[in-house]
């Protein structure tokens, strides 16, 4: 080959290798191989996936070192993200042919994947092997992790949304020391609020991309409405549209707003009124410079979804380290350790009996807001499949709702987009692995 | 004096070699290819494993329905292709990639070479002045994003404190879709304004002062002299920022990730790498993923071919 015939392959093959350097980071591993099975024989250490949800690092390592010295057997905690996705992403990696943890921590939106592909394993059997209570927990809860007869996780850091209000705004509109009851009531308070306290907004809500689909969740569900009926569509009801028009003439008159950031606008007395999880409860009431109340969020219930994240176990490791993890799993969420790791976070403990555990009575005598998120947890429901079992179902929901908020856009249409686009996922995605 | 104990005669002084018959052409020509090879395979093995081979797994990828938790993958031909040349969001996608890559290369590269002029000369505090305009570029993306997210906040940042002194309201940067992302791009042109800056610094610093001398003994203006003197002998660095800008441009997602998420409305600053995440790790569409990191390749492999393909006639002319 000639010099100059050389030119254009070595001009293509230095141009592919710059293009090629640049979507390296892109590239998939590759699909995985199913040889992911550790060897047995007595378990002397056990790995821990977690991306320590409501800055509960110390706690759990404290409940793990209690494990240690209970069970002998040692357990390596890993920060495997700074939230709930970057530790799926972590754990699909690890499923591509990397070293599986024995428990990995999965949100109510990232678990259903893991079992719909078998990722991770059913715990039903487990529970029989360890002894493990599974009706002390506390059922909304469980429930959430059900999938065909099987349950593939187990409650962790729980949460739910709570309705946060500045006292002192409530109390110059001549407001009752309460949330409101019903969505009509807020609706009715919300120009109080506005005309009292001038320049604010009575209330905040978090964007679209910070989860403005999951307190949108509750708000239809009090209409009567649903994002789904099982693997039905149900956004263009007449009850859900109802609601989205609701939240939209709540914005365009101003008395919501939708923030990046509300919980900085709440915070600094920007807005009277915030629908937030109770995972915020302790950063909130210590930043704030006044009071909060908090309360229900609005009825009839149930106004309220269940949220968080769970603990599962890998399918591809050994039934040793399985059942090691199922007993990891239930000292971490035992009724003691639940409230220990409740009371640090904010979270919701997770076992039915914690309510009445000696450190749960007075820690609520001075943390009477914490006692509203442990009360509301009786009216909470499990959430639409629409949003936490469809891949991307909460980005998706989050986008529809800042078209209709912000971007102003026909509620009909956009939630006609939703149905379509959310049966489209179901039919092409979920329906076939079924 | 030392001495060889081995050869038992006084080092320095032994006889030189006889010289060696010159090496036929062929065998200079094996030696070559000897030496070329060890210095080319080991590099070769790494670009095979770790560029190439993933570039060519992806492309198989991108042909099937891979869920990414899923040890199985279903081929379905160019369904993935279909969708994403027929998507709105898809073009939506495409469009913010351009105006964001578009804005970032010359933003950073007009920016940056002002800059490198102004520090170039001898002015007071000026290494001070040079560090300061490089450091955020050794900073992480994710941290300049989170700092940036109070300097834009509508409600509390820098931005709106400083229009608001002069009358003027905030605009909503994370409500507007076309804010939002001149919002990331002035991030992301902040970012990495050193790196074009240090490399156009180096450029003027390289450049022929005989002619800068006989410009001005030629009393040229500034404008004369930038132009007739300096551009030209910057050229080579110019088409180098040009590639690496662009392709890195191309690839902004910690940015991205921090501020917006890819919002507002949805894809308001979705660009086609946060569309890979978004497709392989939220919706769990590994296949669909691949195939717009395949899109993506393409696009820059044609990119990177024009501009060599410029820059080769450039050196010809």
């Amino acid at each position: 080959m000639t010099a100059s015939g050389r030119r254009p392959l070595l001009r293509l093959t230095g141009a592919a290798t710059i293009a090629a350097l640049a979507l390296t980071g892109c590239a998939g591993s590759g699909s995985a191989d199913d040889s992911g099975e550790s060897g047995g024989g007595p378990v002397e250490s056990l790995t821990f996936w977690s991306n320590h949800p409501g800055e509960s690092k110390a706690i759990e390592t404290e409940l793990l070192e209690a494990f240690e010295a209970e069970s002998g057997i040692e357990v390596n905690l890993v920060t495997a993200g700074k939230n709930y996705e970057e530790v799926a992403q972590k754990f699909n990696a690890a499923l591509s042919g990397g070293e599986l943890p024995d428990v990995v921590v999965a949100s109510d939106v990232t678990w259903f994947n893991f079992a719909l592909t078998d990722a991770v394993t059913p715990m039903d059997e487990l529970w029989s092997t360890v002894d493990v209570d599974s009706e002390g927990y506390v059922d909304s809860l469980r429930e959430d992790y059900a999938f065909e007869d099987e349950h593939y996780a187990m409650p962790y850091a729980r949460s739910t949304p709570l309705f946060y209000y500045n006292k002192a705004m409530w109390s110059a509109a001549g407001l009752p020391d309460r949330g409101p009851e019903t969505w009509d009531e807020w609706a009715e308070w919300a120009p109080k609020l506005a005309a009292a306290n001038s320049g604010i907004a009575p209330m905040v809500l978090p964007d679209g991309s910070n989860y403005l689909d999951w307190y949108f969740q509750g708000m239809v569900w009090t209409f009567g409405g649903s994002f789904s009926d099982d693997w039905d569509m149900t956004f263009t009801s007449d009850e859900t549209i109802e609601a989205g028009k609701f939240l939209q003439d709540q914005y365009r008159q101003q008395h919501i707003a939708v923030s990046n950031d509300a919980n900085n606008q709440f915070g600094a007395g920007q807005a009277a009124a915030l629908m937030q999880s109770t995972g915020s409860l302790k950063g909130l009431t210590s930043a704030a410079q006044f009071d909060i109340g908090t309360a229900f969020l609005p009825g009839p219930p149930p106004g309220c979804p269940t949220g968080g994240a769970g603990l599962a176990i890998p399918e591809r490791i050994s039934d040793e380290r399985k059942e090691a993890a199922m007993e990891l799993i239930a000292f971490l969420t035992n009724t003691e350790n639940t409230v220990k790791f409740s009371q640090a976070t904010g979270y919701m403990p997770v076992q039915k009996d914690a309510v009445d555990h000696p450190d749960m009575k007075p820690f609520l005598d001075e943390n009477p807001n914490f006692r509203t998120a442990l009360e509301q947890l009786d009216v909470t429901s499990s959430q639409d499949y629409a949003r936490v079992l469809l891949p991307g179902g909460g980005a998706r929901i989050g986008a529809g709702l800042d078209r209709i908020t912000i971007g102003g856009e026909d509620v009909e249409t956009v939630f006609e987009q939703l149905d379509e686009e959310s049966t489209t996922v179901y039919e092409r995605d979920i329906e076939p692995k079924l | 004096m030392a001495t060889d104990l081995a050869a038992g005669a006084p080092t320095g002084t032994a006889p030189a070699p006889s010289p060696r018959p010159p090496a036929r052409p062929r065998e200079r020509r094996g030696r070559g290819l000897l030496v070329a090879g060890a210095f080319l395979v080991p590099n070769l093995v790494l670009l095979g494993v770790f560029t190439y081979r993933p570039l060519i797994d992806n492309i198989r990828l991108s042909f099937t329905d891979w869920n990414i938790s899923s040890p199985t993958a279903t081929y379905i031909g160019f369904d993935n292709y279909v969708e994403w040349f027929t998507s709105s969001a898809s073009h939506a996608v495409l469009w913010n990639t351009v105006v964001f890559t578009v804005a970032a290369v010359i933003g950073s590269m007009v920016l940056g070479l002002a800059l490198a002029l102004l520090l170039d000369r001898k002015l007071f505090g000026r290494d001070a002045v040079r560090s300061l305009v490089f450091a955020p570029f050794v900073v992480a993306g994710a941290a300049v994003g989170v700092a940036f997210q109070f300097v834009f906040d509508p409600t509390f940042g820098l931005v709106q404190d400083l229009l608001g002194r002069i009358g003027v309201e905030s605009p909503a940067f994370y409500q507007d879709p076309d804010w939002a992302l001149f919002m990331v791009t002035v991030t992301y042109i902040w970012k990495n304004l050193g790196y074009t800056f240090v490399i156009y610094l180096a450029a003027l610093q390289g450049r022929r002062a005989e002619l800068d001398e006989a410009a001005e003994i030629d009393a040229a203006s500034t404008w004369t002299r930038f132009r007739k003197v300096t551009w030209p002998q910057l050229r080579p660095a110019t088409f180098f920022l040009l590639i690496t800008v662009l392709l890195n441009s191309f690839q902004v997602f910690d940015i991205i990730d921090t501020m917006t998420r890819g919002g507002p409305l949805g894809n308001g600053t979705t660009t086609m790498v946060y569309q890979v995440y978004q497709e392989t790790f939220v919706n769990q569409r590994a296949g669909f993923g691949a195939t717009v990191a395949t899109i993506m390749f393409v696009i820059l492999l044609v990119i990177t071919l024009l501009q060599v393909r410029v820059m080769e006639r450039g050196q010809q002319r």
